[in-house]
């Protein structure tokens, strides 16, 4: 097969500003939720006002303390977490770390989660009024609370009256932020579309487990945690792909293990609109300013001038690309 | 001082036996770290591709200018690379991070409890106190399993720190934990009316057993604790550790890795 060729531009001509949904984002490049905390942390090592947008730490109606020790381990390629979505609650977060996000001037994700109905449609009510919120991105696929979170993610008929419920009173686009551990993640997008949600977030943590042979302990203290990290690229590229090719119109968040400007790529030819990047910041900082340069860069080699010429650009196999089919009856040998 | 990620390059990587080995690194501008207190510490991460994600913590041994060393052990994944790192290879140094022991006090007496590859801060402490005129408020309380485990001694015998010694298999020093001869000596102290303060920085179950001696004894003890960490700067929330209070966790990176002993919600 022939790669396609195109003649290389000045990468200062690589149009990053892209569209998502309603949005206008300076870059398609922003920080995960969970990865990132409140932002302030990171402004002594990075120019976050160059940022195509944040996404909080997820936000419940109440503080969470989070889970017992120990939360987190590496494994090959990614790390195990089980943090317990440890928050400062809606109200610290309004009044305290907001204002810096807004300050910011690019596109603030407030994550946000609740334990039932209720506290969901709460959530959504409150984050959705206040002022410098652009898109509640609502996490209904978080392995590690024991209420909620899991369930909400993965039957196509609860998410649905959950994201009709809190799009009714929010104010702002939401985003679902949907788990590759539900069955159907077509299925799921589909829902959540129809029940109003703008766009949707893909993918979130898959659950997996560690174990320290010598003490015969699991290495996370609620056993199973949450995996990110190159391990998980391929299985959220698939997502999004699979949700791209039957949702076209649908505006999809890609992300899981991208470290790179060519992960990042491959997740905007698969049909992202744009990309998060988490777990790159707890070693790297700077590492979503490092990937849009390096986006920018490859895109400009590519001839990619605009990231809307990127976007579920993926060109499919021939169908006799490879190999000659074997005749028919001979497969039985 | 404000924290800072950079790229540095190894200039000599010395081998102590047991595992043990000192890595000093050297990069290109001096650097943040040089203001390091003892028992701040830095994230350490070499060219290790997408297999091993995430940097390694350590206490800052030494640092000044350009140059920055630690004491490591080799003992996972990381510690092992990092053991076979040759002169000239990068890593990439975030720091100084956390908040480390107090300053030397003229007043008091600094009781270094220290077991194993926990010698860093309060190799450092002992270093600031002797530059400071101080060498003779510090004693060092050291042990570990076996000879091997007991490194640089020679800087305290230089700085004319007095070392008390324990191997559990009794290879230097008294036989047994380092801990045994701690309470004696705050024994000693409060029968004197001396001053004193426990620092201490080791394996867990050697912190356990120091903070249960300076609490018994009513003495000012600080524990240099290590957890998982993935970044080093209060964002991941994997270091969390149970304190008595409002909330049940701090955080080892940002409001550590020196907690007071009362302070913590500990067996």
């Amino acid at each position: 097969m022939s790669t396609p060729r195109s003649s290389g531009i000045d990468p200062a001509a690589v149009e990053l500003g892209c569209d998502f949904g309603p949005l206008r984002l300076q870059s398609p490049m922003l920080a995960a939720s969970g990865c990132f905390a409140y932002g302030q942390q990171f402004s002594a090592f990075t120019d976050l006002r160059k940022l195509g947008g944040i996404s909080t730490k997820g936000i419940s109606p109440l503080p969470r303390h989070g889970n017992p020790l120990p939360r987190i381990c590496e494994t090959a390629a990614g790390m195990l977490n089980s943090i317990g979505l440890e928050n400062v609650g809606v109200e610290a977060f309004v009044r305290d770390k907001l204002p810096f996000l807004r300050d910011l001037g690019i596109s603030v994700w407030v994550n946000f989660f609740g334990t039932d109905f209720a506290t969901y449609i709460e959530c959504a009510r409150l984050l959705g009024a206040a002022p410098g919120v652009d898109v509640l991105e609502m996490n209904i696929s978080c392995p590690n609370i024991k209420h909620g979170g899991i369930e909400f993610g993965t039957v196509p008929e609860v998410a649905h009256r959950l994201t009709r419920a809190c799009v009714e009173v929010s104010g702002v686009p939401i985003v679902v932020k949907l788990t590759p551990n539900a069955g159907d993640i077509v299925g799921m997008a589909d829902a959540v579309r129809q029940a109003g949600a703008m766009g949707v977030s893909l993918i979130n943590t898959i659950t997996g487990m560690a174990i320290d042979v010598r003490s015969r302990r699991p290495r996370i203290a609620t056993t199973y945690g949450g995996l990110s990290g190159p391990a998980i690229k391929p299985i959220a590229l698939r997502m999004v792909h699979q949700v791209a090719t039957a949702l076209p119109d649908l505006p999809i968040c890609g992300m899981g293990g991208v470290l790179s400007g060519e992960d990042a790529l491959e997740f905007l030819m698969a049909g992202a609109r744009c990309v998060q990047v988490g777990t790159a910041n707890f070693a790297e900082p700077g590492a979503v300013l490092r990937i849009t340069a390096e986006l920018r860069a490859l895109m400009a080699e590519l001839g990619l001038a605009r990231v809307s010429d990127a976007v579920a650009s993926l060109r499919p196999w021939p169908p006799e690309a490879a190999y000659q089919a074997p005749p028919a009856g001979d497969v039985s040998t | 001082m404000t924290a800072a990620q950079f790229e540095a390059r190894i200039a000599a990587n010395t081998r102590l036996g047991g595992g043990y080995f000192c890595l000093e690194l050297e990069a290109e501008q001096p650097t943040p770290v040089a203001a390091a207190r003892p028992g701040q510490f830095v994230m350490l991460r070499g060219a290790w591709g997408r297999e091993l994600l995430n940097p390694r913590a350590f206490s800052v041994l030494h640092a000044e200018g350009r140059r920055l060393t630690i004491l490591a052990k080799a003992y996972g994944r990381g510690t092992q690379r990092m053991r076979e790192l040759r002169s000239g290879e990068p890593m990439t140094v975030t720091g100084p991070l956390g908040v480390g022991f107090p300053d030397p006090d003229p007043e008091i007496c600094d009781l270094l409890v220290a077991g194993g590859v926990g010698l860093p801060p309060l190799h450092m402490q002992a270093r600031v106190a002797a530059a400071a005129g101080l060498a003779g408020k510090q004693e060092l309380f050291y042990g570990g399993r076996d000879s091997e485990d007991l490194v640089m001694l020679e800087d305290f015998a230089r700085w004319g720190v007095a070392a008390t010694l324990a191997t559990e298999d009794g290879s230097v020093g008294v036989r047994g934990y380092v801990t045994t001869a701690l309470a004696p000596r705050l024994a000693r102290a409060r029968a004197a009316g001396e001053r004193v303060r426990v620092l201490s920085c080791g394996p867990t179950p050697m912190l356990v057993a120091v903070r249960k001696i300076g609490l018994e004894h009513d003495v000012e003890t600080l524990l240099c604790l290590e957890e998982n960490m993935a970044c080093g700067f209060g964002v991941c929330l994997g270091c969390a550790v149970p304190v008595h209070g409002v909330k049940p966790y701090r955080y080892c990176c940002t409001d550590g890795p020196v907690f007071d002993a009362k302070e913590l919600r500990w067996p």
